[in-house]
């Protein structure tokens, strides 16, 4: 108590509150937006290395493969999330039905499931699973390329619908119906009115769900493996990140001269193109028009009545159901099998490991998120505000595998490595989930008037008072959602660990490890990563509707 | 060409009436307002007529056909919208030209429909602004504009004026009455505000609780009312308990007010004995040297007259108008009132007392 009364006093001085605010801002830049591309000046200083890649053609073509395939991948997946997340979204917001509750919670599902686990789940369902396991699936003949596509959409597919749902929650739906009295089908009053009102959310929408699929290691790495795209020696399928993932482990590690050249190489061009997208996606959707002058009354008609209209939703649904749930759920099937022993030794240490380095990295998001969050949040229009807002989705943009890479060489240059691996796994992670931390954050405290604050201090409150006693109550079920947000994104995290350290054992490393093991003969060991999955699902679940518990809940209060 | 027929329409929500068994019949270019308190029924009812809501139960018929089924966009009944919903994202002139532009009808046409009528609201000047940029009663009168460009022959209003401020809204409603008589169209304007719908209308359907509760031209109700609720909503009016104390071959009546007073008031086919209830607009109190004793509790001023409150012996509130030439009572003093009898009705007693049936809830 007494320690929060020193404060409440320090905070009265504008000297302390401007470096305690000076300090945050230090620590967002020096900690995590710097370390996050240091890998660019490396070209510089390693010009050598890697020119010796440019100039050796082979590891050439399996790079720019690698980049291509996770950038088309990704655009694939985006372009699919869109379309069918429209339909989705209007369900969710326009239509009153019974178990519209229940469809709500199913579409997060996903998100509580780490994308490791689903990636053993989704081989299993679509694929011809490697010998050894024994549940039976599709066994569909389906290339690597398809299969990741059908990995992606699953964890990208909530963040669309969520982000079209937001906008279209905030489109008043009269405006459709003013244009249907005026004569337009629904088709058309949809496709002028609606859908032009939309852009901001579906840039929103591509954003999330491009950067998503762009990052996404683990995941896409237990299902190559599984599908035998990549072995220790080599491989036949890369996407970026796996590609620095295979090199830091397989390929001798980043020790080898060759290795870093290529790891160098492709981290850069993985964070240049992802943030040109960023840049670029934003001016193209807000500059984008759909065409509206042009109308054709009867075709509106046609599409608008009948069965049309309602094939879409069950589509939409189907799709959801098909490509999404079950897929997802299909680990579950595991359960049917006899398992052997679970090493539970090896599990608790490693969920340990996990909860660690997610409780830390979130703590500190909190503490030292919540100055820079309050000064985007209460400045807008102010230019620094401005460009920290922008810099704060840097980490979010940037594929968590190349930023981890380039953290590791960032703190390497001070010589720190795998005698603190750690605690710059730590590092790595307060750098990816930061963003989502002061997202939620800033977006609650634009819901909250700054005059409370204003008020408590005029009557003799000091700041930290304010913050602690008004602001803070106001904002806590936000802090906690963006909270464990944040702690299940870092606890399914793959290709920032792997990237900074191959000595520390998160949860989905060791299942990684259990899946590569089962690759390599022993076999049980795939049913033990099954069960280790379903495992950290219930977990993730756990928390996924603690979450829900609490936005419900701040939702009453407002 | 705008005649509309609703037969006994219901609007169901669950359990819920919204609508109740409504039956009317509107002329071919009527200025019809519905006026009712807020949750009646009066946007379901007109939503039903555009097509926007299919009734669960009832038919609707334009000019004799029956609508019933067809969906709203091939209804052609302009839609105002209570929060006008104007396109943000077009400008006055695409929006005026939105409904010739889904029905296809060309670039000429677009062109001729947006000027004619963004020039007959008065706001050609502004066609390439955008609604932002409008002030309240502006762009409503955009919204009016581009439901009548549809070719419409009929226009739903939805307390198009209830967002305004008191000066533009009083401006507004006269317009608004110009504009659609010029061009004969049917009209059927929803307020919850009884002295809009006296001045613009030619007939006032007064709802309640999801029926209609009485209809009328403004005079006709306001001098007539059927009812207490409707005396009550529609004008001002003060409203007295009494019983039938005496009444002649003729039908001349008298009514005994509580507490002993007996007054005069017009015909009626009540009995002795009878229960009643008498309604007496306050400009048919007249201070006199005799006649029913009342303290002044209130002297208020009201531009051209003064508004005196008082209470009186039969513990009644009485109030009544004072024009500002006269000498004017202050309060605490004693009066004597005496009522126009002619201008005084008489209602049966409603059973669950007056409180009861003017509750708007
Ligand atoms: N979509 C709906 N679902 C359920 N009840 C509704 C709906 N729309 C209106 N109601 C109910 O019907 C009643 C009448 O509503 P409305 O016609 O909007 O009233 P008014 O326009 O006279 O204020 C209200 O009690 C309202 O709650
Ligand atoms: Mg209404």
């Amino acid at each position: 108590m007494s320690v929060l009364k020193r404060i409440d006093e320090l905070s009265g001085n504008p000297k302390v509150r401007r470096s305690w605010f000076t300090l945050a801002c230090a620590f967002f830049l020096i900690i995590i937006v710097i370390p996050s591309i240091f890998v660019v000046t490396k070209i510089l200083t390693e010009w050598d290395l890697v020119n010796n890649i440019l100039s050796d053609a082979s590891t050439m073509d399996i790079i720019m493969g690698a980049v291509w395939n996770s950038f088309s991948i990704a655009f694939i997946v985006t372009v699919i999330d869109i379309l069918v997340g429209l339909p989705m979204a209007w369900i969710m917001v326009r239509r009153e039905f019974r178990g519209k509750n229940v469809l709500d919670t199913l579409m997060d599902l996903p998100l509580a499931f780490p994308t490791a686990v689903l990636g053993l789940s989704v081989v299993v369902f679509w694929a011809v699973p490697p010998e050894g396991i024994t549940v039976p699936g599709l066994g569909l003949g389906i290339t690597p390329y398809m299969l990741v596509v059908l990995l992606h959409i699953i964890f990208t597919y909530p963040y669309m619908v969520r982000s079209l749902s937001a906008i279209l929650e905030q489109i008043e739906p009269n405006y459709e119906t003013a244009a249907m009295t005026l004569g337009a089908s629904r088709w058309t009053a949809v496709r002028t009115i609606t859908l032009p009102l939309f852009r901001a959310g579906l840039a929103t929408g591509f954003i999330l769900c491009f950067a998503r699929s762009l990052s996404e290691t683990g995941g896409t790495n237990i299902a190559l493996l599984l599908m035998g795209a990549i072995t220790d020696d080599g491989g036949t399928f890369f996407t970026g990140p796996t590609f620095i993932a295979w090199m830091k482990t397989a390929f001798g590690g980043a020790t080898s001269p060759e290795a870093m050249g290529a790891m160098i190489l492709i981290s850069v061009i993985m964070i240049v193109f992802a943030l040109i997208l960023l840049v670029v996606v934003r001016k193209v959707m807000m500059g984008f028009r759909i065409p509206i002058k042009k109308v054709w009354p009867d075709i509106g008609r046609k599409v608008s009545r009948g069965l049309l209209p309602k094939a879409k939703d069950v589509l939409a649904m189907a799709f959801l159901l098909f490509v999404v749930l079950i897929p997802s759920f299909y680990i579950f099937a595991f359960l049917t099998q006899p398992t052997g022993d679970i090493d539970f030794g090896g599990l608790l240490s490693a969920t340990g490991t996990s909860f660690l380095v997610a409780g830390v990295a979130v703590a500190v998001d909190i503490v030292f998120g919540m100055p820079v969050a309050i000064y985007i949040a209460r400045n807008k229009g102010n230019r620094l505000a401005d460009v920290l807002d922008e810099l704060v989705n840097v980490p979010l943009i940037i594929p968590t595998t190349a930023l981890g890479f380039s953290l590791a060489l960032f703190w390497g240059s001070f010589g720190f490595s795998d005698s603190v691996a750690l605690m710059l796994v730590v590092l790595g992670h307060i750098s990816f989930t930061y963003p989502l931390v002061v997202r939620n954050l800033v977006g609650a405290i634009e819901e909250v008037d700054p005059s409370y604050e204003e008020i408590a201090i005029t009557l003799g409150a000091k700041p930290f008072q304010a913050f602690r006693k008004i602001l803070f109550p106001i904002i806590k079920s936000s802090v906690l959602a963006g909270g464990i947000l944040a702690f299940t994104r870092s606890l399914g995290e793959t290709g920032a660990t792997v990237a900074i350290s191959d000595s520390v054992n998160t949860i989905p490393i060791y299942i990684t490890n259990l899946v590569k093991a089962g690759m390599a003969g022993e076999y049980t060991m795939f049913a033990e990563a099954a069960m280790c999955s379903i495992v950290l699902i219930a977990i993730c679940f756990v928390l996924m509707m603690v979450i829900r518990a609490m936005s419900q809940g701040g939702d009453r209060d407002a | 060409m705008g005649k509309i027929k609703l037969d006994r329409i219901s609007m169901r929500f669950g359990d819920f009436y919204a609508v109740r068994d409504i039956s009317l019949e509107i002329n071919n270019g009527e200025y019809v307002t519905i006026l009712g308190p807020s949750g009646c029924g009066k946007t379901t009812l007109i939503k039903v007529i555009s097509g926007i809501w299919t009734p669960t139960e009832g038919k609707v018929y334009v000019d004799g056909v029956d609508v019933t089924d067809v969906p709203m966009e091939d209804r052609d009944v302009g839609y105002v919208f209570q929060n006008i919903a104007l396109f943000p994202h077009l400008n006055l002139r695409d929006n005026v030209s939105y409904s010739p532009r889904v029905k296809d009808l060309g670039d000429q046409v677009m062109e001729e429909r947006s000027t004619e009528y963004l020039e007959l609201v008065n706001m050609l000047a502004r066609a390439g602004m955008f609604p932002s940029e409008l002030s309240g009663g502006e762009q409503q009168k955009v919204a009016i504009a581009r439901a009548l460009a549809s070719g419409s022959k009929m226009l739903m209003l939805d307390e198009p004026l209830s967002a305004l401020d008191a000066r533009v809204r009083m401006e507004l409603r006269y317009e608004l009455r110009r504009i659609v008589k010029r061009l004969g169209i049917t009209v059927l304007h929803v307020t919850h505000d009884q002295e809009e719908a006296m001045s613009v209308s030619d007939r006032i359907v007064l709802m309640r609780y999801g029926a209609i509760a009485e209809t009328g031209s403004p005079l006709e109700i306001y001098r007539h009312p059927k009812s207490v609720f409707a005396a009550n909503f529609i004008g001002e009016t003060n409203l007295l308990e009494c019983t039938v104390s005496d009444k002649s071959k003729m039908g001349k009546t008298k009514v005994r007010l509580r507490g002993g007073p007996e007054i005069r008031v017009s015909r009626t086919n009540f009995n002795i004995g009878d229960p009643v209830v008498i309604s007496v607009r306050p400009e048919h109190v007249y201070p006199a040297t005799d006649g029913l004793r009342a303290e002044v509790t209130d002297v208020v001023f009201m531009g051209t007259y003064w508004r005196v409150r008082t209470i009186a012996e039969t513990r009644d509130h009485v109030e009544y108008n004072v024009s500002t030439s006269d000498e004017i009572p202050e309060v605490g003093d004693m009066v004597h009132l005496v009522f126009n009898k002619k201008a005084t009705v008489v209602f049966a007693r409603p059973e669950g007392g007056i409180e009861e049936e003017i509750r708007l809830e």
